[in-house]
């Protein structure tokens, strides 16, 4: 028998759901300030560098910036991209694959751009980049649509052919491999040729990227996109049931695969953004975005300003991590991926609390009530029990 | 005498809505009780409790003269009850033998031994089952399912069985293959329940008949001591006066004529057996029969929901059949159906009214975005006009109670003008004053001249409120009768499938005098 179950909460306070998400924030920075102490190192002086990211002190302050809007701006694209399709119930779990696919394909066009004008050069990645993402994942979706085969399972297989595609084009060397350096001796992933870079607006010393100004511009369509259109109600309407969007007529299929194109293809712009601003690509160019999107999208409630919020955050995490750890010996980058890894798991523990509650069962509540019954009851027949045994002595000693 | 089951002031009530209320139910060794009840009567919410998926809120039960209490379907098969249910339990990626094997608790080994194999090879054989253990369940027809179903209630060794309609989903041959297996099983000393709607299947298989009405238990009769009309009436109950207006309008011309429609579910078996009905407008046309007759497939075979095999659906002259949900709106003829769920047809949950007022219109403003600047005033005329109690025209429909939630729903559907209105399960699980208040918005449509065909569960309220009822049986129509002179025992044997009158009159129920269909086009196959 079950003594409790889960009930979801029929109206989140917004106070309560700070308070949890505060207090599981500060119980994952005790955790990790316990892994830090046990390194020999200052955790508040750890903590004060990642909140920072190293900024207060630095002459290169512009220089993070730039860095944190590098992770800011896939990891936006694709937490809003994902986003659409959960909102339409669609587990789109392929964002990582859905990158790579992008990234690839916006890099044959860098490498073999020379000379063309830089404008030119960028449009057209972006352009064979969400071609070519949106493609698969119109396919995944047909399939979805026409034989009823499980999303999830699809587009997570995706995610590992194209891990293997990029490496296998980062470990061959051979004459038509022309995304690898030809002046090394190693297989090793070139940078791309100057028309292929990201330019951007020049502040002082620093440079605002076009990428951030699209990856915003794009949030806000999405939005009014979902909100105020007859394509995002329809989204809407398939999402919360897809049986009421036949019954009014709504061809489902159709908007499954429009859907899923656009998600993907969005993905897929992502990936030619931030390979255009590395101005390189490699196995490791996704930096998890499709897995961390995810988790961003549902933070987000799938609600895109939520989202957005949610993007700047986790993405100051990373960066802060990555800074504060590459500024001790003792730790390095993977110390910066558990750090992120615990805080996260707090936050969807407090996300959890915030929605549901433990609610003791009604056969438990029963049973302790029965419980309490008979211990009170035990309870008298001990005690009249007692009181004859004592009756009985003090016969006794009357008998003597 | 010596009871296998004893009930007891049994009652369970899923939140405001009593299933069972004070219900005393025997069983006896050995013998075989037919549990008779119209749809929504508690039959299975009873016999869920006996089989530990529900507990009830007071009373008890006694198994074998001992009081017990059934917590869970464990608890339910240590006691020696077994339960068939309608819809089967089993794992179709399995053979017979392994669905038989996952439940066993007394064995201790993994793998299938040999003991195993021999002790379900007896049992089959003492019961006359013919069955092949190793063939696949995803392989097996409906009734070698259910044999299989009943095989295996008996290797856990149940001696009380409970059967949730048996012979629903079976053939005429094999109910009597079933009967000869439930006779058999009684000989052996087993004490067996089944759940029946038809009377001639509980007049020829039970010993004593267990009747429920409205959650109430009514009485227990001998079979041998009673017919099929007496049942009926037991059943059904007497007729009660409900005092729900029914206009009588000036009666037009067929507006819609269904002629032979055959229609399959979504199992591709028929589930419309060439139907023939029409509605004239300022009429209300009732459609009976038990739950799972046909009726859903029907709505949706008219509204463009479900492909048609065969038949003629003609609205106004024109023929409807093949167009899209859409365009069958368009041609003047709604339909709203509320699904058991009551959420899941027709309705968005977690969307707004407006949001959902707006749902089958939403593409005809211009532009690529929603015009919600009218729909929120479409949406604050239907809350107006229905009286519906909300927050605010953005409040998500899940978060409205029951009656409002299908005011909004029948209220998009009005909004839209119809001159045929398809309405089926409008009160579901509504309280009185509510349902009165749909009632009353279905008369004016009807003043209206609108036609309207209400599919619905309570033949009290049919009585009332329908001009005429049509009578359905497994898809199949049993006759047309008018509600001034017919009675609930009348529908009740027509649904049963027991009394059918569509030749009664002289002339084919359900095909108009003045139909637009000429002789030639109707016979058309």
């Amino acid at each position: 028998m079950r003594k409790y179950h889960l009930v979801r909460r029929s109206n989140p306070r917004m106070t309560t759901t700070i308070l949890l998400y505060i207090n599981g924030l500060l119980l994952s920075l005790l955790v990790g300030a316990i892994l830090l102490y046990a390194l020999d190192i200052d955790p508040f002086e750890y903590y004060g560098k990642m909140f920072t990211m190293g900024l207060i002190g630095n002459k290169y302050g512009f220089k993070t910036i730039e860095g944190l809007l590098k992770v800011f701006v896939p990891l936006l694209i694709t937490s809003v991209a994902l986003s659409i399709s959960f909102k339409m119930r669609f587990w789109n779990i392929g964002g990582e694959g859905e990158f790579l696919v992008g990234a690839i394909c916006a890099s044959i066009i860098a490498f073999n751009s020379t000379g063309m004008p830089n404008v030119v050069t960028i449009v057209l990645m972006c352009l064979a980049a969400m071609l070519s993402s949106g493609i698969i994942g119109v396919a995944i979706a047909a399939l979805k649509v026409k034989f009823n085969t499980n999303e999830t399972l699809m587009t997570l297989m995706l995610n590992y052919i194209m891990l293997y595609v990029i490496r296998y084009i980062g470990e061959t060397k051979a004459d038509w491999n022309f995304f690898l350096r030809a002046d090394s001796e190693r297989p090793k992933f070139g940078t791309f040729p100057d028309s292929a870079i990201m330019g951007g607006i020049q502040i002082g010393k620093f440079k605002l990227l076009w990428a951030v100004i699209i990856a915003i511009v794009l949030t806000a369509i999405v939005y009014v996109y979902l909100k105020y259109t007859k394509r995002g109600y329809e989204i809407n309407v398939v999402g919360d049931s897809s049986a009421t969007a036949k019954y009014a007529g709504m061809n489902v299929g159709r908007i499954v695969l429009r859907t899923m194109f656009l998600s993907s293809a969005l993905i897929g712009l992502a990936a030619a953004l931030t390979v255009s601003s590395a101005g390189t690509i490699s196995d490791t160019i996704t930096n998890d975005v499709g897995w961390t999107g995810i988790i961003v999208a549902w933070l987000g409630k799938l609600s895109i300003p939520a989202v957005f919020i949610i993007s700047i955050l986790i993405s100051i995490l990373q960066y802060g991590c990555q800074a504060a750890a590459t500024s001790y010996p003792a730790i390095d980058s993977n110390f910066a991926d558990l750090m992120q890894g615990i805080i996260l798991v707090f936050a969807l523990i407090a996300d959890f609390e915030a929605n549901f509650k433990l609610v003791e069962t009604a056969e438990a509540i029963q049973r302790r009530k029965e419980r309490k019954q008979k211990r009170i009851e035990r309870k008298q027949t001990v005690t009249g029990k007692a009181e004859k045994t004592a009756e009985a002595t003090k016969e006794g000693t009357t008998n003597e | 005498m010596e009871y296998a089951i004893e009930l007891k002031g049994i009652s369970k009530s899923f939140g405001p809505v009593a299933a069972n209320k004070n219900i005393n139910l025997s069983l006896v060794k050995g013998e075989i009780l037919a549990l008779l009840g119209e749809n929504g009567s508690g039959k299975t919410t009873l016999m869920n409790m006996l089989s530990g998926i529900y507990m009830p809120d007071s009373g008890s039960i006694f198994i074998n003269g001992k009081k017990v209490s059934i917590n869970s379907p464990e608890d339910s098969g240590k006691l020696g009850i077994g339960m068939v249910h309608q819809h089967f339990k089993l794992v179709e990626r399995f053979t017979a033998l392994e669905n038989i094997r996952i439940g066993m608790r007394n064995v201790k080994s993994v793998l299938i031994r040999n003991n195993v194999r021999k002790n379900i090879e007896e049992t089959a054989a003492k019961f006359g089952f013919n069955i092949d253990l190793d063939k696949q369940v995803s392989n097996m027809s409906v009734s070698e399912k259910q044999t299989l179903e009943i095989l295996k209630v008996l290797c856990y060794g149940a001696k009380i069985i409970i059967l949730d309609e048996p012979t629903a989903v079976l053939t005429v041959q094999e109910i009597e293959r079933l009967f000869a297996v439930l006779r058999k099983m009684k000989e052996e000393g087993h004490s067996i329940i089944i759940i029946t709607h038809k009377l001639n299947e509980v007049m020829s298989i039970s010993d004593r008949v267990a009747i429920l009405r409205h959650g109430e238990y009514i009485d227990t009769v001998v079979t041998k001591e009673t017919n099929e009309k007496a049942l009926t009436e037991l059943m059904v109950g007497h007729k009660i006066e409900l005092n729900i207006e029914r206009p009588i309008m000036e009666k037009t011309h067929p507006l819609l004529e269904i002629r032979n429609l055959t229609v399959k579910n979504d199992e591709g078996m028929i589930a419309v057996d060439h139907m023939n009905f029409y509605i004239r407008g300022g009429e209300m046309l009732g459609v009976a029969g038990i739950a799972g007759s046909g009726q859903k497939e029907l709505c949706e075979a008219i509204a463009g929901l479900r492909k048609i095999e065969d038949g003629l659906m003609i609205h106004e002259g024109k023929s409807i059949v093949g167009l899209s949900p859409k365009d069958v709106l368009a041609h003047g003829v709604a339909m709203s159906f509320i699904p058991e769920d009551r959420l899941g047809m027709g309705l968005s949950p977690s969307l707004s009214i407006t949001d959902n007022i707006i749902l089958k219109n939403y593409n005809d403003s211009k532009g690529i975005f929603v015009n919600r600047k009218n729909g929120r005033a479409e949406a604050q005329k239907v809350i107006e006009r229905f009286e519906i109690v909300t927050p605010s025209t953005e409040t998500p429909v899940r978060r409205l109670s029951g009656g409002n939630v299908q005011k909004v729903l029948l209220g998009r559907e009005i909004k839209s003008g119809p001159n045929v209105l398809i309405t089926a399960y409008p009160v579901r699980g509504l309280d009185i004053n509510s349902s009165y208040r749909i009632y009353d918005i279905l008369n004016e449509q009807k003043k209206k001249g609108v036609g309207i065909l209400f599919v619905g569960e309570d033949l009290d309220v049919m009585l009332a409120l329908c001009d005429k009822i049509l009578v359905m049986c497994h898809g199949a129509l049993q006759g047309v009768v008018n509600s001034d002179n017919t009675t609930k025992e009348e529908i009740g044997l027509m649904m049963t499938g027991s009394l059918n009158i569509v030749d009664r009159y002289g002339k084919t129920a359900g095909i108009a005098k003045d139909s637009v269909i000429t002789d030639e086009e109707g016979k058309a196959e």
